[in-house]
């Protein structure tokens, strides 16, 4: 398409001579020229055809003057270029031009060589900046469907709390908080039949959108899996095989999956390669859960994964997190810790989960003390209360 | 971030220095991925410089180990400090990767 020039000049002689001078590039359609004879002309014409990205124009003119339609274009038409014609010495008016916005002048009479070659200049100009406009938009496009992706996301994860108001053997709480627009944390819970509760969460290797594409994935394949009632072993070795398939570029997923039998207390659960939740005692200890050995999902395909058992007595919970909390940074590069995590855990036990999850939360912030976070920070926090 | 290259024999022994985290696992993937497409077939990933690494370097390491096990190569890893050891632990990955503790160890085995 030709870089699009409107002449603005009441003098006939000078459609004439650019049309002389520029012919080789009117023809190769490099160059495509308007010729006007006022201001009001020049606003006209911009109108019907908004399509233009260089203005010449004269100063002196009847109608309106180049000067005034300089101010009119800034308004009206900031992605276009002009440069004004004047006569030569004539430099209060030039400095008005330029001071309205011109990009340049050139002086009466016209030295067409230097007219080529301001035009050229002009020309560059406009179109960088065309460009660089129409990137913004792309961009600004491109972080409105990021937005949009990142509801999606925390849409997918439960978010209704009390999730399970009718139950009163146990309390849940969660929080997901992405540290780009999207992220690779997950967690999820659900009742497999009346006496079983599933609780899982998962980090994937990674953030943005693959990471998320993947952790939708992974999240959903678990559920599907899962409640068909097989023990957490046998799961995530199903999902693993799954996965592996899908796992573009050695990407994989940590997982924690927990069976609650919500009558007795007692836990299945069965870990690939997150980090151990915490067990907070109703009587004030803290503990790791064992590790079950599990190597992370997607990584190999026949990998052997081992379940292990954790007694909750009534008051006792249990307390899952990915490793944004424990690794989050402060502006001197020190993590927060799994030290600095137990110890809040222990301070704020008595309380209810939301409580519980907001404490470690707003410590994490503290911490971190402005400085940007790093990574997905996800927190799954459950008691057991007892048979009901 | 800085990674040293040597060779020992046909083994190539590849040292990252500092956080092996988001930002710096793409170099890292950068400069170990072409030289297993180059050919070599015996990598050591040599730690001892390494203070940290995400699950993003985890991924690196996985994909090398996918790509030589392909072509018959294998990585090994030594000289882990003990952070970079449990994170290893705790992602099951200790028992996937062969981890010496001395660069000595890994190339004794390599040359096995």
């Amino acid at each position: 398409m030709p870089t699009k020039i409107l002449v603005v000049d009441d003098e006939p002689d000078l459609e004439l001579m650019i049309s002389q001078k520029f012919r080789k590039q009117v023809r190769d359609k490099e160059l495509q020229f308007d010729f006007v004879k006022s201001g009001v002309e020049a606003l006209n014409k911009l109108q019907a055809n908004g399509e233009t990205d260089v203005v010449l124009t004269d100063i002196n003119m009847p109608e309106m003057d180049g000067l005034t339609l300089l101010a009119r274009l800034g308004e009206q038409y900031p992605l276009i270029k002009s440069v004004i014609v004047s006569a030569y010495g004539d430099m209060s008016n030039i400095r008005t031009a330029l001071n309205r916005g011109a990009f340049d002048f050139v002086t009466k009479p016209i030295d067409f060589n230097d007219l080529e070659i301001t035009l050229k200049k002009t020309i560059q100009e406009a179109l960088t900046f065309k460009q660089a406009v129409k990137d913004r938009d792309q961009l600004l496009a491109i972080q409105q469907e990021l937005e949009v992706a990142r509801k999606i996301q925390q849409s997918i994860v439960p978010r209704k709390f009390p999730a399970f108001p009718e139950r009163k053997e146990f309390d849940l709480y969660a929080e997901m908080i992405p540290a780009k627009d999207v992220g690779g944390d997950f967690y999820d819970f659900f009742l497999i039949d009346d006496e079983r509760l599933g609780f899982v969460i998962g980090d994937v290797s990674g953030k943005g959108v693959p990471a998320a594409l993947f952790m939708a994935v992974s999240k959903t394949l678990l559920k599907a899996t899962a409640l068909k009632g097989a023990p957490p072993e046998e799961c995530l070795q199903q999902i693993n095989r799954i996965l592996h398939l899908e796992s573009v570029s050695a990407m994989f997923v940590t997982i924690f999956y927990g069976i609650l039998n919500t009558r007795t207390g007692e836990v299945d659960y069965c870990n690939g390669g997150h980090n151990p939740p915490y067990i907070f005692r109703a009587g004030g200890g803290i503990e790791m859960s064992e590790s079950t050995g599990g190597l992370v999902l997607g990584a190999m395909r026949n990998t052997a994964y081992k379940a292990k058992k954790m007694a909750l007595q009534a008051g006792d919970g249990v307390f899952l997190y990915t490793d944004g909390v424990t690794e989050a940074m402060n502006r001197n590069n020190e993590q927060f810790t799994e030290e600095r995590l137990e110890e809040k855990l222990k301070a704020g036990r008595d309380t209810t989960l939301p409580k519980i999850v907001s404490h470690v939360i707003e410590a994490v912030k503290a911490f971190s003390n402005g400085a940007p976070q790093a990574d997905d920070i996800t927190i799954l926090a459950l008691r057991y209360l007892g048979k009901s | 971030m800085e990674i040293t290259q040597t060779k020992h024999g046909d083994i190539l022994v590849i040292g990252p220095k500092g956080k092996l985290d988001a930002n710096t696992s793409k170099m890292f993937e950068d400069c170990l991925i072409p030289l297993i497409d180059q050919g070599h077939k015996k990598i050591l990933a040599d730690f001892a410089q390494l203070d940290y690494i995400s699950s993003a370097g985890l991924r690196v390491l996985l994909l090398a180990a996918r790509k030589l096990s392909e072509g018959g190569g294998k990585i090994a890893l030594c000289s882990l400090k003990p952070s970079i050891k449990t994170v290893f632990d705790i992602a099951g990955f200790s028992t996937v990767f062969p981890i010496f503790a001395t660069q000595q160890d890994a190339i004794t085995d390599f040359t096995k």
